[in-house]
């Protein structure tokens, strides 16, 4: 057995001024070279327990914590202090737009090795190694504001590796970061796992945490569940219960009443195949029906759009789009692609320089931009960049407002807003007081207050659990479903095969790719070329000769010849 | 720092203190003088220096400013000036000879001050600026905190912008309305940008802290600048043209 680098036990922590404490009787043990994975809903412990683990709690956050926390290496008694924990555990936070602030790469790397007084020759070799082994070798002068968010969260890695912790933690690095960000970073924690001696990783996508040593499932502050990813994850229900999406793999065994201890994708499909499952004889013909939606006439027609920041090279280059009334669109591409530059110019935020946006009949340049923000509803990325209100009903009854409406008719397109939303008898709640999933159903909600023909969403369901991304996915669906337009800005690869009608695809500032979802999904590669990936479900669809958005579809595909 | 023009000219690579002394006693220089002759001969000092670092890029960004300082400067001085034989009066209004050579002495100081602190933005970075304050003695918590505030004050702006931004896509008109009504408006934009900004200073210094800010005792530098004779030749020119122009001292 190996030694432990770290143990918890009965570690508790209560913030300052809560009633109820955020951390409960955590005992842990984690050994030499293990990989562990941290999951569970919001609000379960996970980010006070990283902030433990490198002793921001107590000396940075206050509040009262009991049990013990001990490092190998680290002071033996007493609650030990940041910066002496700093050179033993490295943590990396989620936000890497708020922990990065050099001007060049180099020296954010540095920084930790100046603050440690390492001399300047083994701080260079350090910073050299540091870089190389996230892949940022010779982009040593690059200013960190120019790296695309995956190369930024790699920094932020490399700037906390270079200090040489025996411990790394990684509280949700990877929910800003496109699909192929993810996965570089998820593969960089396999190739740490053999160099460091210890990585632990909150994580909300199991799928990419297969091969860890072991799986903490938080809930109300305690680790209700420990062991093996094959132990922990093999139950869906119980892992939906937790606010976690469960693995497909094991949903799709469930739903054809198979035992669900088949993770990875090649394990499941043989046990399927073994069991006697076949695909019916023209399950993709009837898939390729499903869900025909109907829609109405162009509400949104873009011609030879093209969008520069000064004098940068245009953001969007060249973009022709149509979207009919009641279409369901997706919007995906990597980060910066210039897929919000784009969404901005549906609702007059930005003008083109060249080309013409006509939404709803007539040229944005024609509208004034609120009454274009009446029609179109634009629903920003982190619903706290506008609550400003005391109460939720304040805060919904702003965009009405802003129009001159009566009292009386605020109030019922408020009453309104809020049934549509599900927040109805929350009226007089402090929005502050919501949780993260809540306060993006109210951002919703205060769009909808004017009644807009047309919604735009950027990443809605970033930074919520599965509950909360449940919750507004199935509201926007609903809303869709009432015949607004909806498009939707997304990494997030199973919304789009779930949830949207069609799929449109940028790259460099041009469309690449659009079409309805099934057929977006129908070429792998191209996926993989314009750094996308098919989601859990699709590909599990495609061990079956089938192009199918959801595990569900594929249930309904499968037959059982003898029975 | 924002305007930093990357380049590798002789002002680029001075000892990062010479910077901050140079710029320091070009200033002390300016204000030596009040002749309009002394100071155009200063002002074309520091533009041959613009030019010579490659600053000029960024004074055409501040042209409309320097027009406006340099007409200002001369017109209400001249007006307002009472010295020597006013040739012409009306109301509070004089002018004189002395009175216009002293407005164009200032207007052209105010240029050459404004060129200066161009030149120095245009070949300093921030954690030039840093090392630099710490060479002359500032402590480090200082000099790191300086430099973050310029690090910060573009990342505040983008802030800024998404919230006006979220806000006007809800129907608020920050252009109509009275003075008293717009600066109403202001309250749903003020109240999420203090909630970012101290959630984003938060985060800051809890990364900060994690990567070993705060610890007791020595630190070393990752940078290293070498204070070359070419620093000491630039500093001693300054200091002797210093020298001689208060001596001077033309009136």
């Amino acid at each position: 057995m190996n030694q432990p680098i770290l143990s918890l036990s009965d570690l508790a922590f209560t913030y300052r001024g809560a009633s109820k404490p955020a951390l409960d009787q955590i005992s842990y043990v984690h050994r030499r070279g293990e990989f562990s994975v941290i999951v569970g809903e919001t609000g379960a412990g996970k980010s006070t327990l990283c902030r433990c683990l490198n002793g921001l709690i107590p000396s940075f956050i206050k509040g009262r914590l009991d049990g013990s926390l001990q490092v190998a290496g680290g002071p033996e008694s007493g609650h030990p202090q940041v910066y002496e924990l700093a050179r033993i555990v490295g943590l990396v936070f989620q936000d890497f737009e708020a922990q990065l602030f050099s001007t060049n790469v180099e020296l954010e790397t540095a920084f930790v090795l100046e603050n440690f007084a390492v001399n300047r020759d083994r701080m260079r070799t350090r910073v050299e190694q540091a870089l190389r082994r996230v892949g940022l070798a010779g982009f040593e002068q690059r200013d960190p504001s120019s790296l695309s968010g995956g190369e930024k969260q790699r920094l932020a890695i490399a700037s906390v590796l270079a200090g040489s912790p025996a411990l790394v933690v990684m509280d949700e690095p990877t929910t800003d970061l496109d699909p192929v960000g993810k996965r570089d970073i998820f593969r960089l924690a396999q190739v740490l796992r053999n160099e460091i001696e210890g990585i632990i990783l909150v994580e909300h996508e199991t799928e990419h945490v297969l091969s860890a040593d072991r799986i903490l499932l938080m809930h109300e502050g305690r680790v209700v569940l420990e062991g093996p990813p094959g132990e922990i994850l093999a139950d869906p229900r119980r892992v939906e219960r937790h606010g976690v999406r469960p693995l497909q793999t094991t949903v799709l065994l469930s739903m054809l009443g198979l035992e669900t201890d088949a993770l990875t994708i090649p394990d499941a499909v043989s046990r399927i195949n073994t069991a006697g499952w076949r695909v019916k004889d023209d399950a993709q013909e009837s898939l390729n029906r499903a869900r025909q939606r109907v829609t109405g006439e162009p509400v949104v027609q873009i011609e030879n759009l093209v969008f520069k920041y000064g004098e940068s090279p245009p953001a969007v280059d060249g973009v022709s789009l149509e979207i009919r009334a009641g279409e369901f669109v997706a919007l995906v591409g990597q980060n910066g692609c210039g897929k919000t530059t784009l969404a901005k110019h549906l609702n007059g935020l930005h003008g083109p320089t060249a080309g013409e946006v006509v939404v709803l009949g007539k040229s944005t340049t024609d509208w004034t931009l609120p009454e274009l923000g009446r029609r179109v509803g634009y629903v920003f990325q982190n619903p706290d960049h506008q609550i400003f209100a005391n109460t939720v009903r304040d805060e919904v009854a702003f965009g009405a407002r802003n129009y001159g409406f009566s009292e009386e008719t605020v109030r019922v397109k408020v009453d309104t807003a809020l049934a549509e939303t599900g927040l109805s008898g929350r009226d007089l709640e402090d929005p502050f007081n919501l949780t993260r999933g809540e306060r993006q159903q109210l951002a919703v909600a205060s769009v909808l207050v004017t009644d807009p023909e047309i919604l735009v969403l950027d990443e809605p369901t970033t930074g919520l659990d599965y509950h909360g991304q449940d919750a507004i996915l199935n509201l926007i669906r609903r809303l869709n479903e009432s015949g607004r337009t909806v498009v939707i800005i997304t990494h997030s690869m199973w919304v789009v095969a779930e949830y949207a009608d069609r799929c449109v695809i940028m790259s460099g500032g041009r469309v690449v790719q659009d079409g309805d979802v099934r057929s977006c999904f129908r070429n792998p590669e191209l996926l993989e070329s314009l750094y996308l990936e098919a989601p859990e479900a699709v590909r599990l669809g495609y061990e079956f000769g089938l192009v199918a958005r959801s595990a569900r579809e594929i249930a309904d595909c499968l037959e059982r010849p003898d029975g | 720092m924002v305007l930093y023009i990357p380049s590798d000219t002789l002002l680029h690579r001075l000892h990062p203190s010479t910077k901050i002394v140079g710029l320091a006693l070009l200033l002390i220089l300016t204000v030596a003088f009040q002749s309009p002759w002394y100071q155009l001969a200063i002002l074309s000092g520091v533009l041959f220096l613009a030019w010579a670092s490659g600053a000029f890029r960024n004074l055409r960004r501040i042209l409309p400013l320097m027009i406006t300082v340099l007409v200002f400067s001369v017109v209400s001085w001249s007006l307002f000036r009472r010295v020597g034989e006013p040739f012409w009066a009306f109301g509070p209004f004089t002018l004189s000879v002395e009175s216009i050579r002293f407005g164009f002495a200032m207007g052209l100081r105010l240029e050459a001050m404004l060129v200066s602190g161009m030149i120095f933005v245009s070949c300093t970075k921030v954690e030039e600026f840093a090392y630099g304050l710490r060479s002359i003695g500032l402590p480090f918590a200082v000099s790191f905190a300086l430099s973050l505030a310029f690090r910060l004050v573009p990342l505040f702006f983008t802030r800024i912008g998404t919230v006006v931004q979220a806000q006007q896509a809800r129907g608020l008109d920050l252009k109509s309305g009275n003075v008293l009504q717009r600066a109403r408006k202001y309250v749903p934009l003020l109240v999420p940008i203090f909630v970012y900004a101290i959630r984003d200073t938060d985060l800051l210094s809890m990364a900060l802290e994690s990567r070993g800010f705060g610890m007791r005792g020595k630190r070393t530098e990752f940078l290293s600048f070498p204070f070359l004779w070419r620093d000491y030749a630039i500093l001693g020119t300054l200091l002797i043209l210093n020298l001689a122009g208060w001596l001077i001292q033309v009136p």
